[in-house]
């Protein structure tokens, strides 16, 4: 490690390589508290050509790395245990903006945000928005597709990625595309692999332009069943909002009870955030369907948003839902499943029927249009009996959604957090095929080793290693 | 369909090489590595021109692996066979106000979900609606060492895992035969119209305004004359427009601005990407070490439509 860390010293510089554990200790964790890995060594460079050299003397010293954005990630995908921690938060230039085009290229360290902002002024947004979306970066988005309420409507982060130049772990510079001119879809297959595959230098986003109009609506429900219920409405008749999401009370009570009150009815069981957009033309009809649709399914009351500030609260709320629950404890799990949206009320029950047999306390905060749940249990991890029902409830949740035909994560990724489930939800066979699609991208395993993919399902990897250390003695 | 429609020149599958379920195609895969015989897979066998001279004297069909095996009209989601045709989709969807908005050049009546899914073609809808890429949630197939791959989910949402289904849309069938896919559906605009527009020659300015515009159409397309004719001052486009009843309405004024329109029957669009032809991606390939690796670790025997692509032997 210490020749590592002196070759990485000479090439970033003394004060961009760290490597004493009180300095390493703010990277022990990610947005997800209860994991936690300390890293060995960490450097950020400053520059693209800082980071493929970095790569290449990483690759030299045969040494396994994670690669981290701003560490805002919720499954432990980014934490580095006892290895090399490459962080890319330091390469945050927007390389160029083409309005006409609608694209925009960025280095990997760029906040999400910070793109739509300097995007603003041609008229043009990026529209995947993670609730982090104010930190986390555009790399991380890329390393776990990252998803948000609007990409109910405009796609996750693989549908607005045009090109991609990345390092593999073995050094070695190439740009991704989607294999439209001939070619298989190696980004599609990059995007979304956990930091598993390779470190992204460049990356190349759609724009897209800012809607005509936006209406969002505030729906205040007296049960969560008629909320989800609103929802499958909705969905099924046909209507495809910008966005659609859920609280429930124990919620909206730490919403209300922050910074970040929102105005949502304290007394309410549960409030639909529907938020219609594009053309002016037709978007009224749109929203009078969906405060239909709510009222039919028992809507006590439905708001409309007067102003962009009130918008922006009501939105600032829901976003900043998990920072609220802070109030609530020191620890918070955040769940992240998936479920067939007609049954989203059926799942709800089961949810908080696990809930209360475990005696945790659930507050469901979701993308309710993709089906996409976030149950999330605030607890205290120095708890040991606490925590030993948090993680029972939590494995029956998960159990429950993949048994009603779901998948355990629709935006934040495996990580470490994930890994148990995964035998769960794919046969030993289609486990092994990931396995090899790895190895096309990394047959040596040093980059996010042990993460996304249990080790174990993969049949040929004993036989892998051996064959790499003959071919590359 | 028994085997004796099958009219197409090429090895005309046996009895045992038109698998109506995921491990009877792995047999097939697994015979074939058996034999060291190349397979060339089909759907309807009605495209068969379109890349290099594939290798392989014996054919595998996914014609009958056929049907809608689950579809539940308010999740908008389908799960049916590789073999299923555009056409049956179409008419099970409709039913409930939705489709299937691929589209892609050929015909309905033929065009199977697998081949569209295998090579990745899109339609006119694609930018609207999305594309083979986006619209297919997951699916299963068998690849080269014979291993049922079953990849992604239903659900319209999903990152659990590393993304075997989009490295396998568009693959052309040479990392893995797909034998069944797991759809993302739409609902069918509320109203639709179709029309034509002229726009001059050399001056696209009011027409490319318009489609980027707020009032944008789901699709348009450039009409082309089936024979040569002399050069002309003026070109025509097919444009499709939906949405709701207001919206229509909108779009239809901000087209008639863009130049003299004429109102077609509401399918002419369609009818007019059935007869566009698809880019020649398969002609094109790009092979660097990357894709190579790939190939060599899904289909290690190059079994599965050999030199399709015009890989290295």
């Amino acid at each position: 490690m210490n020749a590592l860390a002196e070759e990485l010293r000479r090439l970033v510089g003394d004060a961009h390589v760290l490597a004493r554990p009180t300095q390493l200790l703010v990277y022990r964790s990610d947005a997800l508290p209860g994991l936690q890995r300390d890293p060995g060594l960490a450097v950020f460079p400053g520059t693209r050509e800082e980071l493929i050299a970095v790569v290449r003397v990483l690759a030299a010293h045969g040494a396994p790395f994670v690669t981290r954005g701003a560490g805002t990630g919720l499954s432990g995908g980014a934490l580095a245990d006892g290895i090399t921690l490459l962080g890319v938060h330091r390469l945050k230039r927007i390389i160029d903006i083409d309005p006409v085009a609608r694209t925009a290229t960025v280095e990997p360290g760029v906040v999400n945000a910070l793109l739509t902002k300097a995007a603003a002024p041609h008229g043009l947004h990026y529209a995947p928005d993670p609730s982090s979306q104010t930190a986390c970066t555009i790399g991380g988005n890329i390393a776990e597709n990252a998803g948000g309420p609007h990409c109910l409507k405009y796609g996750v982060t693989l549908d607005h990625v045009v090109r991609a130049t990345i390092a593999l772990p073995d050094g070695e510079v190439l740009t991704l595309d989607r294999g439209d001119h001939g070619g298989y879809d190696l980004l599609g297959a990059f995007v979304g692999s956990e930091g598993c595959f390779g470190v992204v230098v460049d990356v190349t986003v759609r724009l897209m332009p800012d809607p005509e109009a936006v209406i969002t609506l505030l729906a205040d429900f007296t049960s969560v069943r008629a909320a989800a219920d609103a929802t499958s409405l909705i969905v099924a008749a046909g209507i495809l909002p910008a966005a659609l999401e859920l609280m429930d009370r124990p919620t909206i009570e730490a919403v209300e009870s922050s910074i970040y009150a929102a105005g949502y009815p304290r007394d309410a069981a549960a409030v639909l955030l529907v938020e219609v957009d594009g053309p002016a033309a037709g978007l009224d009809d749109d929203a009078a369907a969906v405060e239909r649709l709510c009222r039919e399914s028992g809507a006590r009351d439905v708001r409309v948003a007067r102003d962009p500030a009130e918008r922006a609260r009501l939105w600032q709320g829901r976003k900043k839902a998990f920072g609220a629950m802070g109030r609530i404890s020191p620890h918070l799990v955040v769940q992240d499943a998936v479920v067939p949206r007609s049954r989203l009320a059926e799942l709800l029950d089961s949810i908080a029927a696990i809930g209360e047999k475990h005696r945790v306390r659930i507050c469901n905060v979701f993308h309710a249009g993709d089906g996409n749940l976030h149950p999330n249990i605030p607890y205290d991890a120095h708890d040991a009996d606490e925590s030993a029902r948090v993680h029972a409830a939590m494995r029956e949740i998960m159990a429950t959604c993949i048994a009603a035909g779901g998948t355990i994560t629709g935006e934040h990724g495996v990580g470490l957090d994930k890994l148990e489930y995964m035998e769960q939800l794919f046969t030993a066979d289609t486990l092994d095929a990931m396995c090899s699609l790895r190895d096309v991208f990394d047959p040596a395993r040093r980059a996010n080793p042990g993460k996304t993919v249990p080790v174990r399902s993969c049949r040929e990897w004993h036989a892998a290693v051996s064959a790499r250390s003959v071919a590359g003695a | 369909m028994t085997r004796d429609n099958w009219t197409f020149d090429f090895p005309r599958p046996a009895d045992g090489d038109l698998p109506r379920t995921a491990a009877e195609a792995a047999s097939v895969v697994r015979d074939a590595i058996d034999a060291q015989q190349g397979l060339r897979l089909a759907g309807s066998g009605t495209w068969l021109e379109a890349g290099h001279p594939v290798r392989a004297r014996r054919t595998m069909s996914m014609r009958l692996m056929a049907g809608i095996t689950s579809y539940n009209p308010a999740d908008l989601t389908l799960t049916c066979g590789a073999g299923t045709t555009l056409a049956e989709l179409k008419e099970a969807t409709r039913a409930h106000g939705q489709w299937c908005p691929l589209a892609p050049p050929g015909f309905d009546l033929v065009n199977t979900i697998g081949a569209t899914a295998a090579a990745a073609v899109e339609g006119p809808y694609a930018a609207t609606f999305g594309r083979p890429r986006s619209l297919v949630l997951g699916l299963e197939c068998v690849d080269g060492t014979g291993r049922i791959i079953a990849a992604g989910g239903r659900v319209v949402k999903n990152v659990a895992g590393f993304d075997l289904t989009r490295t396998m849309i568009g693959a052309w069938g040479t990392l893995g035969a797909i034998t069944q896919v797991h759809l993302r559906l739409r609902a069918l605009p509320a109203a639709t119209e179709c029309w034509s527009v002229r726009v001059d020659r050399g001056d696209r300015t009011r027409l490319d305004a318009y489609l980027r515009g707020p009032l944008a159409p789901l699709a348009c397309m450039k009409a082309v004359p089936p024979v040569q004719l002399p050069p002309r001052e003026d070109e025509w486009h097919m444009v499709q427009i939906g949405g709701n009843t207001a919206f229509v309405a909108a779009s239809r004024a901000a087209l008639r601005a863009v130049g003299e329109t004429v109102p077609q029957h509401e399918t002419a669009l369609d009818a007019l990407a059935g007869l566009h032809r698809p880019p020649a991606r398969a002609l094109q390939w790009r092979w660097d070490a990357l894709s190579l690796r790939l190939r060599d670790r899904f289909d290690p025997h190059h079994i599965l439509n050999p030199g399709l692509l015009g890989e290295p032997a």
